[in-house]
């Protein structure tokens, strides 16, 4: 059995007074955990952030488009690799499209409709008719519209999606062929400490007061807490690579750009009321050739206020990690971690050295990606 | 065979901070069960050994499921709101001609959905049937084709998950698993009873003379043609090893060992 693939992909970020997703009674989300209550955030709420980023990040036109002339696209695909003319090649094309029934727009050639697929997706329906394509120019109309429709063109457009689609998956009720099972996973962000909600009493004068007038013109609250969250999302390379249409480049460069969205990427919930953006003190990926592993078990006893939650949160992630190894005697494929605690601090000195020990010598996060993606392409050519 | 039939059997421990067990609900009000649904379990078993949304269930249908509840938990509402991310009105329910969905008229960007959640429960779920199958599941648990999740896809499980196989019935072998409870939430027990070497745990097992029934066995994952069937359960309470070691001099408890809150986990 070829081993499967994992990319498991640990947070520990802090955030200050905030409230990032809130219940319909504008309270921040809470969950129970070991017994105590803490802040949550659901992973959908952080799903969404990650994606905003992610589409901001890089336009899908990269590796996908969305046009009426699929036509003219894969007639030139398939000239150009058969060294064909431009009327044959769009003889074979007009008979490979035929079996998908697309409606005809008003200029010949056109769909009537835009139509989004991967650039990955139509080089798979080309190669259908490589090395054929003398034997196909040659058939009459008839001959050749009968040999297009044994040709898997339908399979070749459920796969290989663009990395959008690939990544978080798609759901048309309607049309569960088009379906796509994402390939990532998020669990909800949970605090690694008991928080109690709290609530901001504000009241809003009115700039405009006659003197006499006393009182506010707007009283309200928002209910609020702060926490060291621990943030966890794992990959599925596999079934990633699968929806990019066995394009392991592509599925390099989607996991590439998922982690740096997953990473920098943060709800913005109540934003310029608590200004919450910070960054992750610690971003820690670790590939994993039997199963993902969720290290949120190092929370189950909630860390402690007093020794410092950011850094005894990490040093609990450490642990949790190495004992886990220890344990099962399965060693990951790739470990690295980026992070801010410093050797030269006394005070987070043990944390510093626990996060090595656990996960390597820290760096910085380019290198983190860089390095996931040269380990990973490493054990696809040896494998 | 029944679960009163010695064989191999899976013993996977279910916890995480969130799971959900839904059986019946769909659209918008998505709730969960006290314990996991047969369908989930073998949602989660599908899922680990890479079988397809339309592959066939007869073999794992065919299992036989026993649920000890370890730590109930308590019940979370979820307000959940869906919207388009890029900003667009959602789709409706009409389609056009070529069978796209329309979009809503007047535009509506924002659904409400409620999810249900089971936080900080943990199961102990036990699996039993042919041995060749058991022991390909024991081993596709360890080397998942897909991620696995407790009910929903959010709710990724905590480890150790799979707790290996175990030989004899479906009862003893959930009766003879340690209790699975943090560390702290045993050792305060514990002092409340006596140090007690053993707890009864309410659990749940298949059984065909089962005077219960459960609408949870899945027929097909199928997204066209999802269906399910029925089974017979029996409820019991196992006296499950707490790990712990009595105190002789501790007076016996009050209530002579009946405690009718411990379902509620109190």
């Amino acid at each position: 059995m070829a081993p499967h693939c994992f990319v498991d992909v640990h947070v520990v970020q802090t955030v200050p007074p905030a409230n990032l997703n809130r219940d319909d009674q504008g309270n921040p989300k809470e969950a129970v955990y070991g017994g105590v209550r803490r802040s949550r955030v659901s992973s959908q709420a952080w799903k969404r952030a990650t994606r905003l980023h992610f589409d901001a990040q890089a336009p899908e036109i990269e590796r996908a488009t969305r046009t009426k002339r699929i036509l003219g696209q894969l007639t030139e695909r398939i000239a150009r690799n058969n060294g064909l003319e431009t009327e044959p090649a769009a003889r074979i094309a007009t008979a490979v499209l035929g079996q998908l029934g697309l409606s005809q727009g008003k200029k010949a050639g056109d769909t009537a409709y835009l139509l989004f697929y991967g650039q990955a997706q139509l080089d798979a329906i080309a190669a259908l008719v490589t090395g054929r394509a003398a034997e196909l120019a040659a058939l009459d109309d008839k001959g050749l519209a009968e040999a297009a429709t044994e040709l898997p063109v339908t399979a070749a457009l459920q796969a290989g999606h663009p990395m959008g689609v690939a990544l978080f998956g798609r759901m048309v009720a309607d049309i569960p062929a088009l379906n796509v099972d994402a390939s990532v996973q998020v669990a909800h962000a949970l605090s690694t400490h008991e928080t109690q909600l709290e609530f901001d009493y504000f009241t809003a004068v009115d700039d405009e007061n006659e003197k006499e007038e006393t009182g506010a013109g707007h009283i309200d609250s928002i209910g609020f807490n702060s926490a060291t969250l621990y943030r966890y999302a794992t990959v599925g390379l596999d079934q990633l690579t699968a929806n990019l249409g066995g394009d392991n480049d592509a599925a390099f460069d989607a996991l590439d750009r998922f982690v740096d969205s997953f990473a920098r990427s943060a709800p913005t919930g109540y934003q310029n009321a608590f200004a919450h953006r910070t960054r992750p003190s610690l971003v820690a990926v670790v590939v994993r050739t039997d199963q993902p592993v969720n290290l949120v078990s190092a929370f189950e006893e909630p860390v402690p206020a007093e020794s410092g939650i950011q850094a005894a949160s990490a040093r609990r992630l450490a642990e949790e990690h190495t004992t886990a190894v220890r344990m099962w005697g399965d060693e990951p494929l790739h470990t690295a971690i980026t992070h801010t605690f410093t050797t030269g601090d006394p005070r987070t000195k043990d944390t510093a050295e626990a996060l090595t020990q656990a996960f390597g010598t820290p760096v910085a996060f380019p290198e983190l990606l860089s390095g996931l993606r040269a380990r990973l392409t490493q054990a696809r050519e040896t494998a | 065979m029944t679960s009163r039939e010695p064989g191999p059997v899976l013993l996977l421990r279910l916890a995480g901070p969130l799971q959900s067990w839904g059986d019946r609900s769909a659209y918008n009000r998505r709730e969960t069960r006290p314990e996991p649904t047969k369908s989930g379990i073998i949602g989660l078993l599908a899922a680990a050994a890479g079988r397809p949304r339309q592959a066939n269930l007869d073999d794992l249908a065919g299992l036989d499921l026993g649920i000890r509840i370890d730590r109930p938990g308590s019940l979370l509402r979820d307000y959940h709101t869906v919207s388009d991310y890029r900003g667009r009105p959602l789709p409706s329910a009409a389609v056009t001609a070529k069978g796209r969905q329309k979009p809503t008229s007047p535009a509506k960007h924002t659904h409400i959905t409620q999810r249900y959640y089971l936080q900080d429960a943990v199961f102990l779920a036990a699996v039993t049937g042919p041995e060749p199958l058991v022991t390909a599941l024991d081993h596709a648990l360890r080397h998942p084709a897909f991620p696995l999740a407790l009910g929903r896809r959010s709710c990724t499980p905590a480890q150790p998950m799979n707790l290996g196989l175990r030989t004899g019935t479906l009862e003893e072998a959930l009766r003879e698993a340690p209790w699975q409870a943090p560390r702290r939430i045993i050792k305060r027990w514990g002092r409340e009873h006596g140090n007690a070497d053993r707890i009864d745990l309410p659990a749940t097992l298949d059984d065909p003379t089962g005077e219960d029934v459960r609408d949870d066995v899945p027929v097909s994952f199928a997204p066209k043609n999802r269906a399910y069937t029925t089974r017979h359960v029996r409820h019991a309470y196992l006296s499950a090893p707490t790990g712990l070691i009595p105190d002789p001099t501790a007076p016996p408890t009050a209530n002579g060992g009946h405690d009718p809150f411990a379902l509620l986990g109190w």
